[in-house]
């Protein structure tokens, strides 16, 4: 037998030892110890009971008790997901291939756009290899000629987006809105005056004293940052709070109507949907837990901060630069991440792999041996990565060793809905949950990216998975997964 | 200079020119309060987004820098940084361009927040305060406040959108934070008590200060004639939570007793409303020495002085801010506190209370205790020695003044 194969088999039983290491060590000595009470003899073991004085006996149940009510006081609160409603795009605001292009084209005669024929060629090559399909959706907006950018159109999508999915959410929980005490908006490219969370007060009547926030600019990974927020706030509230978390991106203003290449790319990825979020510190109806969020900003570096920037181009045109390097600086900052959320979620048995191969890489020299890629399907039984691009999800399957089914939920969103920017994660977890294939205990890995250029995760652990396939996939969850081909053919 | 550019805009005809004289007569802003670059270079017209930037740039390279400066933190010590700009929320955030410029850890945990109005300074507090208790160890915050000028000078002829011409000036904050007791020892201050009030759930309040299309492509913030009220209901709202939190009892029980009477003398119908109305008030400088009120304007400074009944002395800070530094929307605050400070009226022991009000509409207090020395002039180094000045009659009147004389509608320059 080969050495390679040897080990293989010899992987399981190692996993087994290193994982229940303390069960492992326990064990023996818990026989040792009762072997040697058995060889004293009951009438010495009396004798040395009645020899006990009360104080010992005092001491012996106080201090284990009062250790474990100090170190369960001293834990941070749990914080759950209640429930999770998306924004359910409609069919009359779908654009396929056909009607984008066609209106791209059009709008190239338009007075002040310096949008050509060769940029639209360019996009259609984009869109064909993009991985999207041929049902995402694009506000009203943007389906006139010339688009509308204005403020009154950008406010119509938003509260299009944002109140349908609360009203979903609202429904499905059966939480009044009064009851909401913190709520944490997240949107990166809009930010009116008053804010998202001054509109939805507004709407829904809440309550005068309730925290609100609105988190802009933060890229698409935003949605994690809000879950953090929320999740900070939680804490340090009173038992029982709710925070309501709404996460979105409103396309109308950020139409680009320029030439310039890579800043014509986020026109063909970048798509509506929103989603809402409901978490508390109560468990009673929870459906997730939070058991970890890890952010990573890496935006120190000139080069990462550059990499999504939104900036005007030589005419004037405002939109968003994607820099070359954005698949390498994604890399890095996942790379960063990994290393910061792996000692958390990690078994042990991976870790020590992980420190061993770190530490021959150092005392050996880096050439000879290869990095231990720790298996994070030990850690989790779900993925859910940021559907930013198809290269994006491709990159992270070969980074972290994923089958196709683990990607599945991201590629399958990233073709029904596009990339939705922050609320993407919630599409995938919808696709997970109306696939029948979240259980009890499974533990879920959301992993957002985004301008600044941040990596941001969060681990969840399933309590109740959902008990239909009501959602976002409703309609459309028998015809998935599709096979994407490499070029779309439209 | 603010003549020059409202002279510029020559879609105004002579009702306006008039309307402008009155609101910036009656402003209390003065003659050195700060525009951005493109403002001076007859930009304001047509901003770029880089403009913007810079005028950002500009801000932390001075504040932030100096701020960790004096302090001796390392930007790799921060822990967490929150930001607040109203008006202006480019990608990536301009946290994260805080981070990259000043070279911060990869784990900071950075928050941008936008649209929040006037009184996102203390909803940031609030954030890092939170961040601060949630975490375990010793954590150092970076709270930095300020406004984007550059790209909102509004354009159109919509009176309501005019005001903001006339108030909002350049000018920011950064403030330092911890939980770490051996940091302590050095703080200025220590934050109390934080009440935040949000009454979005009324139509006319939420539309109060809104940012919108003016019928003719062009945005600003269109401040609306119910502003004062909402202001006032949301200041009610707020000081009716802070009150048990700030005052004494002895001044609680006072309140109580006179509402009692008041109520009973009403019931009976033997005085007038207003005249027992007037008289019962309650009494906050029996909890707070010091008044930081957001210089919005002089509406809001006098009508939160005529609410909580205080004393010129006690708004001196507020007015001279505005004089000085116009309306700088959320670090406003700051600059109010920075008089104080330069002044030497705070006292180890004081406490200072902090309103603010913002769209929304929020009106949003805190309390602070001053722990520490606090003698430092910061931005008011150069002028404080003017201030009070003798008079502050506003020189447009003088200079303007024609315009009220001129006949006709129309106006040729």
């Amino acid at each position: 037998m080969s050495s390679a194969a040897q080990l293989k088999r010899l992987k399981p039983v190692y996993q087994c030892v290193v994982n229940n290491f303390l069960l492992v060590l326990a064990v023996p000595l818990a026989v040792a110890g009762v072997v040697s009470l058995a060889r004293v003899g009951p009438e010495e073991l009396l004798a040395k009971l009645q020899a006990l004085r009360p104080v010992h006996v005092f001491l012996a149940v106080f201090l284990p008790a009062a250790a474990a009510t100090l170190y369960l006081m001293m834990r941070p609160r749990a914080v759950y997901l209640v429930d999770y409603a998306c924004f359910r795009t409609k069919a009359s605001g779908r654009v396929p291939f056909g009607t984008f292009l066609e209106h791209a084209k059009l709008v190239t005669f338009i007075e002040g756009a310096s949008i050509d024929e060769r940029s639209v060629r360019f996009m259609t090559r984009l869109l064909e290899r993009s991985g999207l399909g041929e049902e995402t959706c694009l506000p009203p907006a943007h389906h006139y000629i010339p688009p509308f950018r204005n403020l009154e159109a950008s406010r119509e999508e938003v509260e299009l987006v944002i109140f349908s999915a609360i009203d979903d959410l609202l429904a499905k929980t059966g939480v009044k809105p009064e009851a909401v005490d913190f709520l944490v908006v997240n949107c990166s490219l809009f930010a009116p005056v008053p804010s998202f969370a001054d509109m939805i007060i507004h709407r829904y009547g809440m309550r005068s004293d309730v925290r609100n926030v609105h988190l802009s600019g933060m890229g698409c990974s935003a949605g994690l940052v809000s879950v953090g927020l929320a999740r900070n706030f939680l804490q340090t509230a009173p038992r029982g709070s709710t925070a309501l978390v709404v996460s979105t991106e409103t396309i109308t203003p950020n139409y680009y109507v320029g030439k310039e290449r890579a800043m014509l790319l986020p026109n063909c990825l970048f798509r509506m949907g929103g989603a809402a979020a409901l978490l508390s510190t109560s468990p009673a109806k929870a459906r997730f837990r939070l058991s970890r969020v890890v952010r990573t900003l890496t935006g120190a570096q000139d080069g990462a901060y550059r990499c999504v920037y939104q900036e005007e181009d030589e005419e004037g045109h405002r939109g968003i630069n994607l820099n070359k390097d954005l698949m390498t600086i994604a890399g890095d900052a996942l790379k960063a991440n990994i290393t910061a959320i792996g000692p958390l979620v990690l078994p042990a048995s991976e870790q020590l792999l992980f420190a061993l191969s770190f530490i021959a890489r150092r005392v050996f020299g880096s050439k000879g041996i290869k990095p231990y890629l720790p298996d994070f399907r030990m850690a989790f039984e779900h993925f859910c990565i940021h559907a930013g691009g198809r290269a994006v999800i491709d990159e992270l399957q070969k980074s972290l060793n994923l089958s196709d089914e683990h990607v599945e939920a991201s590629r399958m969103a990233l073709h029904r809905f596009g990339n939705t920017s922050s609320s993407s994660l919630w599409y995938e977890l919808a696709y997970i949950e109306a696939k029948g294939r979240m259980r009890k205990g499974d533990r879920v890995w959301m992993i957002g990216f985004g301008s600044g250029f941040k990596c941001n995760s969060a681990a969840w652990e399933c309590i109740e998975p959902a008990r239909d396939a009501q959602g976002p996939w409703a309609e459309c969850i028998s015809r998935y997964p599709v096979d994407i081909p490499d070029v779309l053919k439209h | 200079m603010a003549g020059s550019l409202v002279f510029r805009n020559h879609r105004l005809g002579l009702p306006e020119h008039r309307f402008l004289l009155r609101v910036i007569v009656r402003s209390g802003i003065g003659e050195h309060s700060y525009c951005p670059r493109n403002f001076v270079e007859r930009r304001e017209g047509a901003p770029t987004h880089q403009d913007a930037l810079d005028e950002m740039d500009a801000f932390f390279d001075a504040a932030i820098a100096d701020l960790l400066h004096r302090t001796g933190v390392a930007p790799g010590d921060v822990d967490v940084l929150v930001v607040n700009v109203c008006m202006f929320s480019p990608g990536p955030s301009l946290a994260s361009r805080i981070v990259r410029r000043f070279g911060m850890r990869e784990d900071v945990a950075a928050y941008n927040l936008s649209g929040m109005g006037c009184s996102a300074g203390l909803v940031s507090l609030d954030l890092a305060r939170n961040a601060l208790r949630a975490r375990p160890a010793s954590v150092i915050a970076l709270v930095v406040s300020t406004e984007s000028i550059a790209p909102h000078w509004y354009t159109g002829t919509d009176r309501s959108m005019m005001l903001g011409n006339c108030l909002f000036r350049c000018g920011g904050s950064a403030a330092l934070l911890t939980n770490d007791p051996s940091l302590g020892r050095r703080a200025k201050m220590a934050l109390h008590h934080l009440v935040r009030a949000n009454i979005a759930a009324d139509d006319e309040a939420h539309a109060s200060a809104q940012k919108r299309d003016d019928g003719s492509g062009r945005a600003g913030i269109s401040l609306s004639k119910d502003l004062p009220k909402a202001a006032a209901r949301a200041l009610t709202l707020n000081l009716r939570r802070l009150a048990p939190r700030v005052l004494p009892v002895t001044e609680l029980a006072r309140f109580a007793v006179r509402n009692l009477c008041k109520n009973l003398v009403l019931s009976r119908g033997h005085a007038k409303k207003t005249h027992v109305a007037a008289a019962n008030k309650i009494n906050f400088k029996a909890g707070v020495e010091h008044f930081c009120i957001h210089p919005g304007g002089t509406a809001v400074i006098e009508g939160v002085k005529a609410s909580l009944d205080l004393d010129a002395y006690d708004v001196e800070p507020a007015r001279m801010t505005l004089h000085r530094w116009g309306n700088t929307s959320a670090s406003s605050l700051w600059y109010v506190l920075s008089y104080m400070e330069a002044k030497g009226r705070l006292k180890r022991g004081d406490r200072v209370l902090m309103l603010t009000f913002g769209s929304g509409f929020k009106c949003n207090s805190c309390v602070w205790e001053v722990k520490g020395c606090m003698a430092d002039k910061g931005a008011w180094a150069e002028c404080v020695d003017e201030y009070p000045p003798e008079t502050m009659a506003n020189p447009y009147m003088e200079k303007y003044s024609w315009l009220n004389d001129v006949q006709g509608d129309a106006l040729l320059l």
